[in-house]
């Protein structure tokens, strides 16, 4: 039984010509996940808020929406607010009041519940959740997963039969993503919630959604098993990026049919249809240039005179013209040695050296010219203008020196712009300064998969110029693709740092994909590259080619 | 029985009030010695000698003001000396004592109430008053340390931008100034998120309820008519002049008769009622433990 159905809708934003969406028909039934998928731009959110009527953007609508055999139009408001939840990219936006507690009686307050029948649905909600501990919190103190989850119990206090997730876990490091996640999972088996969810993380959704949606500029592709989606829409690269590992790998090899879904059926396959006589690539050599562009010898910082050390002894050399990827856990100091390194915090022992000289040395901000810079992870600190024009302007950025073009989004506002879009006007307003040392902490976070190819471009770019670039990142597919040097950071030091082949395939769990996926079958395959090279080498078992 | 500082927050912050009213009406030596007895007494009932620093600096504030009432005000008929040529009267002096005991009352009662009354209990009273003005509340304390966290977090940012420079004083103030409004800007944005995350969960399609955690028991009750009880005696007294005061010309107290007896035992009993109740639970406690 359908418990959402889309018939024939068309929509066009207030005051433009091309319509956001085109003649989107499909169904969802009680029970079912639905993953949807599509590049930037593509109306995925548009589609998404309008199932809502309250928070419907303006613009022209034709066709119908029906919750269980209703149109939206005609449900109140209240009831729309009561029986579809909807949570948001970011965690802490969406929260509303000072108090856990009140943040989960918030949308029974608004529905003007009894005391009673509050208590009632937040005291299970919080078992449910386990959010029990930190009930009596304040919401600030949360960290990013729990807010998340805070958002997800507070919708849910209303007991909606749909819920609506757009990007849920864009903010979040893997290990509470992969947590929210699974969340999803349990309330959808258990409770048998039907939801449909915006996400790009394949690696963990596909294998848990009963359907796929696919949409490009506004239209609907595909609406299928992730399985046979994959089979059709496989072939174009434009779609596959944005696939679990094992597609991806299925698909870049030639292969025909039903591809792998997940690491585990990703393993099958390799073993099945590949042989592993030649089981390694070559280590590739670890050269580096002559001058060190940072160093941190010994260093100790702490955030407050009683507290704990966050930076331990830390050592680091950063040699000219590498790339450097700094990963690790939440809360083991990457970010803080980041901030360190430029210049925003004094360590209270030990010596921090840019390009050789003293970093205490450089004087009335020399540091910050033609030297260091710092894109800082929530670019929203970074913007003050109405239009990318003024934005780069006040930087004193020259668009035509930028390795990226961005003249069609001279006339935006800085706040319109999608998450990369974002990113690379915050990265013309750090390359401003031509920095010759560029820090960046998590630079892809929240990007989807073109995005993100598109930044490793221009990150090597930079590097061919010569500029030495130092990433603090989660991303464990990025540092494998991009990075001269990988850095696992662990309770406030460098616990280890090689080439990112050696550093992925020595990893076990802080390691990409593929790795996971050919462990045991290949020694050294870390990129999606290494794995098609190897596989070639070896040739498909049984003699077919 | 349950101390005040477990009772329902409207008891604990009427309770307050009502303890305050009288020493604010009307300046009574007795009426402000028990005052600042009792309220002393619940401090170092519950928090021991925690709060000592804080008392010398009350303690010094009540000084201050008796010392220099008389150095401005020369009305009195008792004159104990003359400073440059201006008469100190004894009645002068023991205004300025009243008034600082007042004060040094107030602020000590103050002090166990911002102790008791958590943010939650306030919201707890408020929306039972209006839910609108409670919510308001709310998102005005969540708001306010968030924006000083995300001015830190934008000075940083600008700061590793190369943007933000503070050599000279008007640099700096260029500087704070850019700070502010970017995080202004950033803050005015995330108000459409949450806007849309309250009325996606319904906020303004009819009456809101307020939802607090604290129930009202019948001791509850029976604590707020035996508060009111109380107040209403004591202002039985106040307003009947049964414990009358004036200070100028001469210190004069009337003739305290059976009324005024009432008037002070019934305030006594208000000024010692939390200590009392505190140092019987801590006895229960003790009790219960040692049966452990």
């Amino acid at each position: 039984m359908a418990l959402l159905t889309v018939e024939n809708l068309s929509f066009t934003y207030a005051g433009e010509e091309t319509p956001a969406l085109q003649d989107v028909s499909f169904s969802i039934r009680r029970g079912e996940m639905v993953v949807l998928c599509g590049a930037t731009g593509c109306g995925k959110s548009t589609l998404m808020r309008l199932f809502k009527r309250e928070i419907s953007p303006m613009g022209e609508v034709s066709g119908e929406i029906l919750l269980g055999g209703t149109p939206t139009a005609s449900l109140s408001v209240r009831e729309s607010a009561a029986r579809i939840g909807y949570v948001m990219q970011h965690p802490e936006e969406q929260i509303v009041t000072d108090k856990v507690w009140h943040e989960l009686a918030f949308g029974l307050e608004s529905l003007g519940y009894p005391r009673d029948a509050i208590r009632r649905r937040v005291a299970e909600m919080a078992s449910y959740f386990d959010i029990e501990p930190w009930f009596d919190k304040d919401t600030a103190s949360l960290s990013g997963g729990q807010k998340q989850l805070l958002n997800l119990a507070a919708v849910l206090v209303t007991d909606p039969e749909l819920l609506l997730l757009d990007e849920p876990t864009a903010q979040l490091d893997p290990i509470a993503a992969a947590d929210f996640i699974d969340t999803l999972r349990r309330l959808n088996r258990e409770l048998g919630l039907t939801m449909l969810l915006i996400e790009h993380r394949p690696e963990e959704v596909m294998p848990i959604c009963d359907r796929l949606m696919i949409m490009e500029e506004g239209r609907l592709l595909a609406i299928d098993t992730p399985r046979r989606v994959m089979e059709t829409l496989g072939t174009r690269p434009e779609i596959l990026c944005g696939m679990p590992a094992s597609v991806r790998l299925f698909h870049t090899l030639g292969e025909n049919g039903t591809p792998p879904l997940g690491i585990r059926e990703g393993r099958e396959f390799l073993k099945a249809s590949y042989a592993n006589d030649v089981r390694a690539l070559p280590h590739e050599p670890y050269t580096h240039g002559e001058r060190v562009a940072l160093s941190m010898k010994n260093v100790c910082f702490r955030y407050e005179k009683t507290g704990a050390d966050v930076l331990r002894d830390t050592t680091l050399e950063v040699f000219e013209g590498e790339i450097l990827c700094l990963l690790g856990a939440n809360g083991s100091g990457k970010t803080t040695a980041l901030s360190v390194a430029a210049g925003l915090f004094k360590p209270y022992s030990g010596t921090v050296r840019v390009f050789g000289k003293k970093q205490k040395d450089y004087r009335d901000g020399s540091l910050y010219r033609s030297c260091v810079a710092l894109l800082p992870q929530n670019v929203q600190t970074v913007f003050l203008k109405s239009t990318v024009r003024e934005e780069l302007a006040d930087a004193g950025a020259d668009p035509a020196a930028l390795p990226y073009d961005l003249t069609h989004l001279m006339a935006r506002h800085p706040y319109d712009l999608s998450g990369g879009e974002r990113q690379l006007v915050a990265l013309a307003k750090v390359l401003a300064t031509s920095p010759r040392l560029l820090l960046a902490d998590e630079p892809t976070k929240g990007l989807d998969a073109n995005a993100k190819r598109h930044l490793i471009e221009i990150f090597r770019t930079l590097k061919q110029n010569g500029v030495t670039v130092v990433i603090v990142t989660h991303d464990t597919e990025l540092a494998a693709e991009l990075c001269d040097r990988a850095a696992l950071f662990f309770r406030g030091g460098i616990a280890s740092i090689s080439t990112p082949r050696a550093f992925f395939s020595e990893n076990r769990f802080y390691t990409t994909a593929v790795s996971r996926m050919t462990r045991g079958i290949y020694d050294n395959a870390v990129t999606q590259s290494d794995a098609v090279s190897l596989c070639r080498q070896n040739g498909r078992r049984g003699g077919a080619s | 029985m349950k101390s005040l500082e477990r009772s329902h927050p409207t008891v604990t912050l009427l309770y307050f009030l009502a303890v305050t009213l009288p020493v604010m009406l009307c300046m009574e030596p007795l009426l402000l010695c028990i005052s600042l007895a009792g309220a002393l007494a619940l401090l170092f009932s519950r928090t021991g000698g925690r709060n000592i620093r804080t008392l010398l600096y009350f303690l010094a504030l009540l000084l201050l003001i008796a010392l220099v009432n008389p150095l401005f005000q020369h009305d009195g008929v008792t004159v104990l000396f003359f400073l440059n040529g201006n008469p100190v009267t004894w009645e002068a002096i023991a205004f300025g004592l009243c008034a600082g005991a007042m004060t040094l009352a107030v602020l000590c009662w103050f002090l166990s109430m911002s102790q008791m009354m958590t943010t939650d209990k306030y919201l707890c009273v408020f929306g039972a008053l209006s839910p609108k003005l409670s919510l308001m509340l709310s998102m005005a304390l969540r708001f306010v340390p968030l924006f000083t966290k995300r001015m830190h977090a934008v000075r940083l940012a600008q700061r590793g931008l190369g943007l933000y420079r503070d050599g000279t004083l008007p640099d700096k103030l260029r500087g704070e100034l850019r700070v502010f409004s970017v995080t202004v800007t950033w803050a005015l944005e995330n108000g459409i998120h949450t806007a849309d995350s309250m009325e996606a969960r319904g906020y303004g399609t009819g009456r809101r309820t307020a939802y607090a955690e604290y129930d009202f028991h019948a001791w509850d009750g029976a604590l707020l008519a035996l508060i009111l009880l109380m107040l209403a005696l004591t202002l039985c007294g106040l307003l009947t002049d049964a414990v009358a005061v004036t200070f100028y010309p001469a210190l004069v107290r009337a003739e305290r008769g059976v009324l005024a007896a009432l008037t002070y035992a019934a305030y006594t009993l208000l000024s010692f009622l939390p200590t009392l109740l505190t140092v019987q639970e801590k006895i229960k406690w003790h009790f219960l433990q040692s049966k452990i």
